[in-house]
C-alpha cells in the first residue's frame, strides 16, 4: 500500500518537477516568471500525440520532436515577449502581463487546430506491463515517466554544471552585469535558457499526458499553478530546489488523498505554500536568493 | 441612449463592476504590490452576501455591508501574514491564498453548492450603485493623488528602502492599503454575487484575480480613467468578439501583448500621446 502510494507519488512529483525546473531556470536568468510556460507544457503534448496519431513516429522519436518544438516555441517566447520587454527595462510585472497573453493566444491557437475535446493516445503506444510487488501494482509506464523525467533533470544539471555554456547560464544568473564584464554571451544565454526551459515543458507535457491519459487545450492551467507552487517550495530560480520540491509536492498530493481525500488535493499543495513562506520567506531550500535580497 | 442601456445592460454592468475591482488592484500595484488575491476575497464577500440574503432574510444593504467588512477583515489577516515578503513571493503567497479559499468553497458544498454552484441568487445590484461606487473610487484615488498619502505612495514606488529609512512606516501604509483593497474586493463580490443568477467557486480563481491586476496595468496605473480604460476592454472584448470562442481568446491575448509591448505607460495614456505627436507635427 505505503509503496503503491510511493510510486504514484514519485511519478506525479517528477513531471512536477521537469516543469517546475523549467520554469525555475528562466526564472534564475532572467528574474522574472514566465507564465507562458503552461502554453508550451500543452503544445508539447499536443506535438506528441499528433507525431504518433498522424506520422505513427514511435514514442521515443515523437517525444524528441515534441520536445525540440516546444524548446523553439520557448525561444519565440523570450523574441517576441521577454526581449523587447527586457531593452525597454519595463516593470517586471509588465513580463508577467504580457506573457499570460502570450499563453492566451497559445491556447486558443490550439483549440483552433485540435479542437477543445480532451484526446488520449493511441493505447498500442503505451507501456503497459505491470509489475507486481508484494501488493503494489506498478505500471510499467509509471517507472518510464519517472525514468525520463530523471534523466532530463540529470542532464540539465550536468549542461549546468560542467559545460562552459552552462556556466556562462548560471554567470548570467548570478549577475548580470558581472557576465558582461566577463565577456559571456548575454543575449544568446538567455535565448539559450528559454530553449532549454521549452524542452523541459515539452517533455513534461508529453509524459503528463501518457501518465493521465489526456491531451486538452486546456492542460497548461492546472500544471502553471502545480509549477508556481514547486517554485516557492523550492525557493525562486533554485533548480535542484525545484527538483525536490516537485518530488515533495507529487507525495505530499498523493499522501493527502489517502489522509483527506481527493476534494482537497490541490489545497494541500497551496496551504503548503503558504505555511512555507510564513515560516521561511524566501522557500524551503533558498540560499542565495536570501542573501541577494 | 436607453435602448443602447437596455440592449447592453450586462455588459455596461459588468464593465463598472471589473473598473471597481480594478481600482481595489491598483491601489496596491501604486506601492509595488501584486496581489492575486482579489478572487479569494471576492469569493468571501460573495458567499457571504449571499447566505445572508438568502438564508437569513437580510435585505441587501446591510448584507454588502457585512461583506465589504469580512473582505477588510481578511486583507487584513492576510496581509499581517504576508506583507513582509518581497516581490515575487507576495504575489505567489496572495495566490495561494485565493486557490485555498476556492478550494474550500470547492468542498462547502452547503454553503457554496459545490463545484455545481448556487442558482437562482436574486438579482439586487442595480446598475446606479455601480457606477456611484465607481465613481466615489475614482474620486478617492484623485484626492488621494493630491494628499501627502499620495506623495508618500509614490515615493515608495520609486524606491521602497528610501521612504523606509526616511522614517516613514512603509510597513503600515501597505497594510491600511490593503485592509483597503480587501474591502472593495469583498464588497465587488458581493456586488458580483447579485448580479448574475449564478456563482460557482471557479469564478473566483487564478484568472478572476489575473484580470483584475491585468485591467489597471492594460490601462495605466498612474492614470486616473487607466483602470477603468482597462476593464472597459478586457470586458467589451470579449463580448465583441462572441462570434468565435477560439478567435476571440487569439485577438484578447494578443491586444493585450501589444499593448504592454508598445504602450509601457498604458491604453490610457493614448490620446495624450496622439496630442503630442499631432502638436510635433
Amino acid at each position: 500500500m505505503i509503496l503503491q502510494q510511493l510510486i504514484n507519488g514519485l511519478s506525479l512529483g517528477a513531471v512536477y518537477a521537469v516543469f517546475a525546473v523549467g520554469f525555475t531556470l528562466v526564472f534564475g536568468v532572467l528574474n522574472v516568471l514566465n507564465l507562458s510556460q503552461g502554453a508550451v507544457f500543452m503544445w508539447g503534448a499536443y506535438v506528441g500525440l499528433e507525431m504518433v496519431r498522424t506520422l505513427q513516429l514511435p514514442l521515443p522519436a515523437a517525444m524528441t520532436v515534441a520536445v525540440m518544438a516546444a524548446g523553439l516555441l520557448g525561444v519565440v517566447t523570450e523574441w517576441l515577449v521577454f526581449r523587447p520587454l527586457q531593452r525597454r527595462g519595463a516593470h517586471r510585472w509588465m513580463g508577467m502581463v504580457a506573457s499570460l497573453a502570450f499563453a492566451r493566444i497559445l491556447i486558443g491557437a490550439a483549440q483552433e487546430v485540435f479542437g477543445t475535446q480532451v484526446i488520449r493516445y493511441p493505447d498500442a503506444t503505451l507501456v503497459d506491463a505491470t509489475l507486481v510487488v508484494g501488493e503494489a501494482r506498478i505500471q510499467g509506464l509509471q517507472v518510464v515517466a519517472l525514468g525520463v523525467a530523471l534523466a532530463m533533470v540529470l542532464a540539465l544539471g550536468l549542461l549546468l554544471k560542467f559545460t562552459n555554456f552552462g556556466r556562462a547560464i548560471r554567470t548570467v544568473a548570478f549577475s548580470e552585469t558581472v557576465a558582461r564584464l566577463v565577456g559571456a554571451p548575454v543575449a544568446r544565454v538567455r535565448g539559450a535558457t528559454f530553449f532549454l526551459s521549452g524542452t523541459l515543458a515539452g517533455g513534461a507535457g508529453v509524459l503528463w499526458s501518457l501518465l493521465f491519459q489526456s491531451v486538452s487545450p486546456f492542460m497548461g492551467d492546472t500544471i502553471l499553478l502545480k509549477g508556481l507552487t514547486v517554485l516557492i517550495l523550492g525557493g525562486l530560480g533554485n533548480v535542484a530546489g525545484a527538483l525536490v520540491g516537485g518530488l515533495l509536492l507529487g507525495l505530499v498530493e498523493v499522501g493527502s488523498v489517502v489522509a483527506v481525500g481527493s476534494g482537497f488535493r490541490d489545497a494541500v499543495g497551496f496551504g503548503l505554500v503558504l505555511l512555507i513562506l510564513l515560516t521561511r520567506p524566501t522557500g524551503l531550500f533558498a540560499t542565495r536568493e536570501a542573501k541577494r535580497a | 441612449m436607453s435602448d443602447l442601456y437596455a440592449a447592453y445592460e450586462n455588459v455596461i454592468d459588468l464593465c463598472l463592476l471589473n473598473a471597481v475591482l480594478a481600482f481595489s488592484c491598483l491601489l496596491l500595484l501604486r506601492v509595488n504590490l501584486l496581489s492575486l488575491a482579489t478572487g479569494g476575497l471576492m469569493a468571501i464577500g460573495a458567499y457571504l452576501s449571499i447566505w445572508l440574503t438568502m438564508r437569513e432574510g437580510w435585505p441587501f444593504g446591510p448584507a454588502l455591508l457585512a461583506a465589504t467588512g469580512a473582505g477588510a477583515l481578511a486583507a487584513a489577516g492576510l496581509g499581517t501574514l504576508v506583507l513582509r515578503l518581497r516581490g515575487d513571493y507576495f504575489a505567489m503567497a496572495t495566490l495561494a491564498f485565493t486557490e485555498v479559499v476556492r478550494i474550500l468553497a470547492l468542498n462547502a458544498d452547503p454553503v457554496t453548492g459545490g463545484a455545481l454552484g448556487i442558482f437562482g441568487i436574486p438579482k439586487y445590484t442595480q446598475t446606479w450603485q455601480l457606477l456611484a461606487l465607481l465613481a466615489l473610487a475614482i474620486y478617492l484615488v484623485w484626492a488621494l493623488r493630491r494628499s501627502s498619502l499620495g506623495d508618500r505612495m509614490r515615493a515608495i514606488a520609486e524606491d521602497e528602502l528610501a521612504v523606509a529609512a526616511a522614517g516613514h512606516d512603509v510597513a503600515r501604509l501597505q497594510l491600511g492599503l490593503f485592509t483597503a483593497s480587501g474591502a472593495i474586493a469583498g464588497l465587488g463580490g458581493a456586488l458580483a454575487a447579485h448580479l448574475n443568477l449564478f456563482v460557482a467557486p471557479s469564478d473566483f480563481g487564478f484568472l478572476r484575480s489575473m484580470d483584475a491586476v491585468i485591467a489597471p496595468v492594460l490601462g495605466g496605473v498612474w492614470n486616473l480613467f487607466g483602470a477603468v480604460v482597462g476593464a472597459a476592454i478586457l470586458t467589451v472584448l470579449p463580448e465583441v468578439l462572441r462570434f468565435s470562442a477560439q478567435l476571440r481568446e487569439i485577438l484578447i491575448g494578443a491586444v493585450t501583448l501589444l499593448a504592454v509591448l508598445f504602450l509601457p505607460t498604458g491604453i490610457a495614456s493614448l490620446p495624450r500621446l496622439l496630442l503630442r505627436r499631432g502638436r510635433l507635427a
